[in-house]
């Protein structure tokens, strides 16, 4: 070798100048530009948290940074992470590869580790309006904690004895057990909510008296649908909702032993799985199928799990007593027919005669409306609910409203969601009213074209680093599954035994903190440039380096353009523009 | 320390015991348990190289070039259509002067499609620019695996090492597996005399005009022609260390001998066996194993067979329209000795696609080339069917 060199030819084709003078960044048309855009997730939860920042924290092994980034959009991530529907697992792009993030068990351990630390000390109160809320469910504290952290002063009036809504008075215990909400409910009041429970706004204290620079109105749904049968009013035959409330105020109801529970909804699942823990046989009535069933699927799962057995696709015709006793129901075959304007196929009776099912209690819950009596005139009402704009604006005038009570899902998530909107929405009115220059769109504020609003944007403090932020949505298309391996999803640990079943205790409980740091692992981070370096390692000219502060720069002089790390982002997060523009 | 086990394994083990760098390969019967057991050992960490999976032979061998060119020890393994397949690259490893070193594992090429041993995938290969090392047993083809390196750095140029299908390839047999820090002292950390650098990025692989390109071919030319003296000074220093060697070209029980056998491959061992009985008989037979084939040992095959009346070839492979491809080098390598040592050369195909060569078969070798008044123009085919 060292005989060759010396006679002037190279031991190998290699040029004896160096190709740093062949800048062949001057072949490109297109170059390739870091943009962070929206992962699927974000865009899909009701909340607007920001799922995919916290995940890639956890992975770099930031968990308090993660849980600080949940907590700015979710004031109640211990509760959700146990009730939520969690539409962002069904958004998932690990969906379309082996299985979903098990999002809702990571949120539930950050929000355990959350109620068991320090709460953050509240924001000093440098606003000088203050804004009544009416009603503490998730949407009226949800509305006091980001206008608490705003820097508002702010009261909850709450009728019932104890805060927390539908959270305490529908949701059962072993879904939701109440130390939980207990401490979710103290951390928003440490942040300055001031909580006045046993005020019934209107009837307590007047709306003229809340003394109050904009008011918040979400007061929920309350009162349940009637189940239009024959003798519904006859004994043994009662609202679902009345009953779940007093079980969960602590009463034991005697229901008998056999209890038919009508209707296909989470209220409907809570009910038969509360009566089973109250000792009774449980058989729910649907009118129509499984699969149009609105519970939640694993709700519906869990009850079966636990011995309530379903009958599909049949509808009571009326109550039938004997001596003053209820006997059971009367009941009419059904079968599907077109869709109604829901979507969902309209259940009409079958040409069969009628059955009878035997039962000491019937619990009906097929709905619940919003009673809203007590309100003022001054807002509008779309079926059956406060119409609200996008921020939720219920008038022209400071009311804004939210959760059960505004027309919208009914979700603990859609509540959440409806309440930080408000809370927006009122301090982009009164910081108006001072004669500041708030014109920022809110489309800029959702997660992609239809998510919900993000405070962190509002507040345009995002502690995580976005290079060139888009906000649309990433498709699937751009996932470069080829880099990702296979992992299992870790599935909740469910108890379910007598004892449990007696005792209301928690049947999920959930994922260690290990399980849940895995999961996070299992994350595509899509979108978002988590500083994988592929793009570096793949980019053919070297053109790729790190750069100090994270991130990448792409040397242009030698990048020409040819695509490769955009191919490759394992995540989309690359995306190719036209030179020149 | 010595433990049972097979061929492919050997490899994995030489491997590891040369502390590689980086392995690229795709995997193809009978080879795959050679990566197989490199990428444990990499999961594992036993071995602190990086292994990088690939869609094609053609990539795996391209995966080593850049591997090599940045100044790393680069393996990989194939087999036949495996081996075709990186053709092209195999003339770039070379050209390029890159030390890699791959195992084949000698498998006929299809159609019909066939598994089994013969040497027409390695043969094909002849003209790429790569030294060839045929092996007979276990041991030698881990010996040879950690030496191939060793020999591939000194010369800058790849090594194949082949070993038969199945015979070797998938047959455990006793293996010494001498100890790291034996192998260390042999065989230091590479120093690549050019590197691929991004910080003083230079162009690889460019145009050569042909005012150099023929100056280029030379320079390859005069490696290959080092590489013979260079294995000999390897071998013995090995020898000094373990005390195995195993020679370009073996002369078995040769003198005095009126016919030679010569054989490369595990046909060897058996020869051998039909050499003894001979010898028992009292009949004048001898063998020559050729293990190494590119550089061609002209000077060692004409040495071996010097004086010897008759030769008789026994080439598991075939050149179509020509002959067994190990009797024709001899014959062109023998042409220029003067005419009273010049053996005649009668050539045997035998054993294509993983038919049994056995002890029957090589004595009717012998029969034949004892029987003959003088060589076939052609070579004949032993135990084919009309």
């Amino acid at each position: 070798m060292s005989d060759a060199t010396a006679r002037g030819i190279p031991p190998t084709a290699v040029s004896t100048t160096s190709t740093l003078e062949n800048k062949t960044g001057s072949w490109k048309y297109i170059r390739p530009v870091y943009r962070d855009r929206v992962a699927p997730c974000n865009a899909a939860c009701p909340v607007g948290i920001d799922i995919e920042g916290y995940m890639q924290l956890l992975q770099r092994g930031r968990l308090k940074e993660a849980r600080a980034l949940l907590m700015r959009e979710n004031p109640m991530p211990a509760v959700t992470g146990r009730v939520c529907h969690h539409p962002c697992e069904t958004a998932c792009s690990r969906r379309h590869f082996d299985d979903a993030v098990s999002v809702h068990a990571v949120e539930r351990v950050l929000g355990d580790v959350e109620l068991d630390t320090p709460p953050a000390p509240a924001a000093p109160r440098t606003q000088t309006e203050t804004v009544a809320v009416v009603g503490s469910g998730p949407a009226g504290l949800a509305c006091a904690y980001h206008l608490g952290r705003l820097g508002y002063a702010v009261t909850v009036y709450e009728e019932a004895l104890e805060a927390g809504g539908m959270l305490r008075l529908g949701i059962p215990e072993y879904r939701l057990p109440r130390h939980v909400l207990d401490k979710q409910i103290e951390r928003i009041e440490a942040q300055g909510v001031a909580i006045r429970c046993g005020t019934a706004v209107g009837v307590d204290l007047e709306w003229d008296d809340l003394g109050a620079d904009a008011v918040f109105i979400a007061s929920g749904a309350h009162r349940s649908r009637a189940a239009g049968m024959e003798n519904e009013h006859a004994p043994g035959v009662r609202s679902g909702l009345e009953f779940l409330k007093e079980v969960n105020a602590g009463a034991r109801p005697s229901l008998g032993t056999r209890v038919v529970v009508v209707g296909g909804g989470n209220t409907a699942m809570d009910c038969a799985r509360t009566a089973l823990r109250l000792g009774a046989e449980v058989l729910v009535l649907y009118r129509r199928g499984r699969a149009e069933m609105p519970a939640i699927p694993s709700e519906i799962e869990e009850a079966e799990r636990e011995g309530v057995t379903f009958e599909f696709l049949a509808a009571p015709v009326g109550a039938r007593t004997v001596h003053g006793h209820l006997a059971g129901l009367e009941c009419q075959r059904m079968v599907l027919g077109p869709p109604d304007e829901s979507g969902r196929r309209r259940p009409v009776p079958a040409d069969e005669s009628p059955f009878f099912v035997v039962a000491d209690t019937v619990l009906t819950a097929i709905g619940e409306d919003a009673d809203l009596a007590f309100l003022r005139a001054d807002v509008t009402l779309d079926n059956g609910g406060i119409a609200v704009g996008e921020l939720g604006q219920a008038s022209g005038t400071a009311v804004f409203a939210g959760g059960d009570a505004a027309n919208q899902p009914r979700t603990v998530a859609d509540a959440l969601g409806s309440g930080k909107r408000a809370a927006i929405g009122i301090d982009r009115l009164l910081r108006r009213r001072r004669g500041d220059a708030v014109d920022v769109p809110v489309e800029e504020l959702r997660f992609g074209p239809d998510g919900n609003v993000s405070v962190t944007r509002w507040r345009d403090d995002d502690p995580v680093r976005r290079e060139s932020p888009a906000n649309e949505v990433v498709d699937r298309a751009d996932i470069n599954l080829n880099h990702f391996g296979h992992a299992a999803r870790h599935p909740d640990g469910f108890t379910v035994d007598r004892e449990s079943l007696e005792h209301f205790r928690e049947v999920n409980r959930g994922l260690e903190t290990a399980e849940a740091l895995d999961e996070a692992g299992r994350c595509f981070n899509c979108a978002v440039c988590n500083e994988c370096e592929l793009c570096l390692i793949f980019c053919p000219d070297v053109a790729i380096a790190r750069r100090p502060d994270g991130g990448f720069t792409i040397d242009l002089d030698y990048c020409k353009g040819c695509g490769v790390c955009a191919a490759e982002c394992p995540r989309g997060a690359i995306v190719m523009t036209k030179e020149g523009l | 320390m010595r433990k049972v086990i097979m061929g492919n394994h050997a490899v994995s083990w030489g491997a590891k015991l040369a502390r590689v760098e980086v392995i690229s390969a795709y995997p193809i019967t009978p080879q795959t348990q050679i990566v197989e057991e490199l990428s444990e050992m990499c999961a594992s960490g036993d071995l602190p190289a990086r292994f990088i999976k690939v869609e094609s032979e053609h990539s795996a061998m391209a995966a080593c070039i850049g591997a090599a060119a940045a100044g790393t020890r680069a393996f990989t393994a194939t087999s036949s259509q495996g081996l075709a397949l990186m053709h092209e690259l195999l003339h770039w490893a070379a050209g390029g002067r890159h030390p890699i070193v791959m195992a084949d594992i000698n498998r006929a090429m299809g159609p019909g499609w066939n598994i089994w041993t013969d040497q027409n995938d390695t043969l094909s290969q002849r003209d790429t620019g790569w030294i060839q090392l045929y092996c007979e047993t276990n041991q030698e083809v881990l010996d040879t695996t950690i030496q191939a390196f060793k020999l591939a750095e000194t010369v800058d140029l790849p090594v194949m090492i082949i070993l038969d299908a199945f015979y070797l390839s998938h047959t455990s047999e006793p293996v010494d597996i001498p100890a790291q820090d034996v192998v260390d002292a042999f065989l230091p950390k590479r120093e690549a005399p050019v590197r691929l650098d991004p910080d003083d990025p230079h162009a690889f692989g460019g145009l050569v005009r042909p005012d150099a390109y023929m100056e280029m071919r030379w320079h390859q030319q005069e490696a290959m022609a080092r590489a013979r003296t260079a294995f000999d000074e390897i071998e013995l220093e090995w020898r000094a260390l373990v005390g195995r060697d195993y020679g370009a070209v073996e002369r078995y029980r040769v003198d005095g001998a009126d016919l030679v056998l010569v054989t490369s491959g595990t046909i060897t061992s058996t020869a051998r066996a039909v050499v003894d009985g001979c010898r028992d008989r009292g009949e004048a037979v001898g063998l020559v194993k050729v293990k190494m084939f590119r550089p061609f040992p002209t000077d060692r095959i004409r040495a071996a067979v010097r004086g010897v009346p008759r030769i008789a070839v026994l080439d598991r492979n075939i050149s179509p329209g020509h002959g067994g491809i190990f009797a024709e080098e001899i014959r062109s390598a023998l042409y220029d000795v003067p005419l009273d040592d010049r053996p005649e050369v009668f050539g045997f195909v035998v054993g294509l696609g993983g038919r049994d060569v056995t002890p029957a078969v090589v004595e009717d070798v012998i029969a034949r080339a004892r029987a003959a008044e003088r060589p076939e123009r052609e070579d004949l085919w032993v135990g084919v069917r009309p």
